[in-house]
């Protein structure tokens, strides 16, 4: 007998096929970036966080909405500036004229899918009441308190230039967000087709006058899955094998980074957990009902390099993040 | 006066140079020094110095030979070899071979310069005269102990370096990991250890198939899909990830790739035999 290929598994047919007309209908409007579509499957499946990071044009707001627009989820999008206040995201309490009571306004938080852009750019008590809802998915509004809607999923972007006038986000609340998924730019290929696609798009008739359609046009109202197909999906990721062998894979590679001589700041408990819950989700988009290494180690970066810091001194020496992340991943596999 | 006296100077010097030189005629010498006998008249057909032996105690040489009438005349030069009195005569031959016949005494006398009891040079010890005969004997004997020799650098010698490198055959990578292999393969073994396994065997295929450029992520994938390196890793994956480990298989062939590496050529990957 030959070796076994632990390769596809027949189990979960309809969340397969249901996870494929997604990829499928993002990726008519946005070109490449297949790496960022399944991160955002991935947070989708396991209601975690989702930061993006990239310089602008690299088409994150459409590949978010093309997303939500998919299966049909409530979203909403929120661009930080400096002037936003907390009441501007969770809501807040306004006196009605006629009853002469107090009324809850709510913000645009209680969404399903929030694009929050430039998260970096409010000031840290706007970031903060943010990821506090992240967190416990409720929020408080005078006296009473909301549940968010389920499924909640934030993803935010944050422009890795252009640094003035922005807060950067401190690790505990880095922490918060499950991935953080650095965006680069296109292949000459995909940049030639995004052109091409780009002149097909036309005009759109408003009336009498006409406008240019945009890629936000071509997406349509029309879904193409539910949220009842989202939530058994959710429910598959949880079916996901988990072996031992794996989950000592997971600790190995945690604990390196707490105790590298380079590292200031190691990765916390949570970033064991999302590795877990992020590689069952991959596993389940590539078809698997069991996790494998490669998918610990393809979600590696994503999961802990916005969570720990490097030491002074290895700042000193030339040293980055991924470069020492690499070492670490190396040195487990060695 | 004076005029008279020069005369007779001059006439003197004249004189004294017109007389016959006079023969020289050395009839004493020491050992080892040159004496010579010149304008000596002998009868009889022309002479030569005889045949000299290791005992002969002069060394003599004719110098030139004159006629003389019916005889010859010599100059001789002799050296002496040994203290004491010789006669020259008897050191000469007819060099026509007729017989030598009477011939006047040459006598010479040679003295040693050494003092009385002075050390002389030993006689050399006498030595045994070499092995006559008995060659066949030697021979065989000698060739007996080459083919005996011969015989035993073939065989002695040859199972000998056998056995040292059988002795000394170092187990293959695939003997290591057989034990841990099929303990795995039959649902038992530690998971720390199997995760190291596995980890190891990701590190020793990057290492091998130069993949230390790329990144872990993908250099697993490229393990996984090379077709030597592959095998073994992915029904490892099978057996540690899969909810339903598959049936037993062919343990021996997934091993054949390791059995070309020694288990020293990489140290870590081998864990203790289990109760070691």
């Amino acid at each position: 007998m030959t070796a076994t290929q632990p390769s596809a598994v027949t189990r979960f047919p309809e969340t397969r096929q249901f996870l494929e007309q997604i990829r499928s209908r993002v990726g008519k409007v946005v070109v490449g970036q297949d790496v960022v579509v399944e991160r955002v499957l991935i947070a989708l499946l396991t209601s975690g966080h989702l930061l993006l990071q990239g310089v602008p044009g690299l088409a994150k707001t459409l590949l978010v909405a093309a997303v939500s627009k998919t299966v049909d989820l409530a979203f909403a999008r929120i661009q930080f500036t400096i002037d936003l206040l907390p009441s501007d995201i969770v809501g807040s309490e306004i006196l009605d004229q006629k009853t002469h009571e107090f009324r809850t306004h709510r913000g645009p938080i209680f969404t399903n899918l929030l694009l929050a852009d430039e998260i970096n750019r409010a000031a840290p008590k706007v970031q903060s009441a943010l990821l506090e809802a992240m967190q416990e998915r409720r929020v408080t509004i005078g006296n009473q308190t909301y549940p968010l809607p389920a499924p909640f999923l934030v993803i935010a972007t944050q422009n890795p230039v252009e640094q003035a006038g922005t807060f950067e986000l401190p690790e505990a609340q880095l922490d918060r967000f499950m991935l953080l998924h650095r965006l680069g730019y296109l292949t000459k290929d995909q940049e030639k087709e995004v052109l091409r696609r780009n002149t097909l798009l036309g005009v759109r008739r408003d009336g009498k006058g006409a406008v240019a359609r945009t890629e936000f046009d071509v997406l349509g109202e029309q879904t193409t899955g539910s949220s009842d197909q989202l939530v058994r999906a959710m429910e598959d990721v949880q079916q996901v094998h988990v072996s031992d062998a794996f989950l000592e894979h997971v600790i190995e590679i945690v604990n390196r980074t707490r105790k590298h001589p380079r590292l200031e700041l190691g990765c916390s408990p949570r970033a064991g957990i999302s590795l877990v819950k992020a590689s069952r989700a991959r596993a389940l988009i590539h078809g698997r009902d069991f996790v494998l290494p490669e998918d610990l180690f393809a979600l590696a970066e994503d999961v802990i390099l916005h969570r720990i810091r490097l030491s002074y001194e290895a700042v000193a020496d030339g040293w980055t993040a991924p470069k020492v992340l690499q070492e670490i991943l190396g040195e487990v596999a060695q | 006066m004076k005029s008279a006296l020069s005369w007779i100077v001059v006439f003197s010097w004249f004189a004294v140079a017109m007389l016959p030189a006079q023969a020289r005629n050395d009839r004493a010498a020491t050992v080892g020094m040159r004496g010579v006998i010149e304008q000596v008249v002998l009868p009889g057909s022309e002479l030569e110095p005889a045949p000299s032996t290791a005992k002969t105690p002069v060394v003599l040489r004719v110098l030139q030979t004159w006629p003389h009438g019916e005889h010859l005349r010599y100059d001789l030069e002799w050296s002496g070899l040994e203290p004491g009195q010789h006669d020259l005569a008897k050191y000469l031959v007819r060099k026509d071979g007729s017989p030598l016949g009477e011939l006047p005494p040459l006598v010479v006398d040679v003295t040693s310069v050494l003092a009385k009891g002075a050390a002389e040079p030993s006689e050399p010890d006498p030595v045994a005269c070499e092995r006559l005969g008995g060659y066949s004997m030697l021979q065989w004997t000698v060739g007996t102990a080459w083919v005996l020799g011969l015989l035993a650098i073939l065989f002695v010698g040859r199972d000998f370096r056998r056995r040292r490198t059988e002795a000394k055959v170092e187990p293959t990578l695939a003997d290591r990991l057989r034990p841990l292999v099929e303990r795995i393969a039959a649902g038992g073994g530690d998971d720390a250890a199997k995760a190291e396994l596995e980890r190891l065997l990701v590190a020793f295929w990057r290492a091998r198939l130069g993949l230390h450029g790329h990144k872990a992520g993908d250099a697993i994938v490229a393990i996984k899909e090379h077709a030597e390196a592959g095998a073994l890793l992915r029904q490892l994956e099978a057996w540690l990830h899969m909810p339903k480990p598959p049936a037993a298989v062919d343990v021996q062939a997934l091993l054949d790739p390791y059995r070309a590496v020694t288990a020293a050529s990489f140290a870590p990957i081998v864990p203790p035999p289990e109760g070691a």
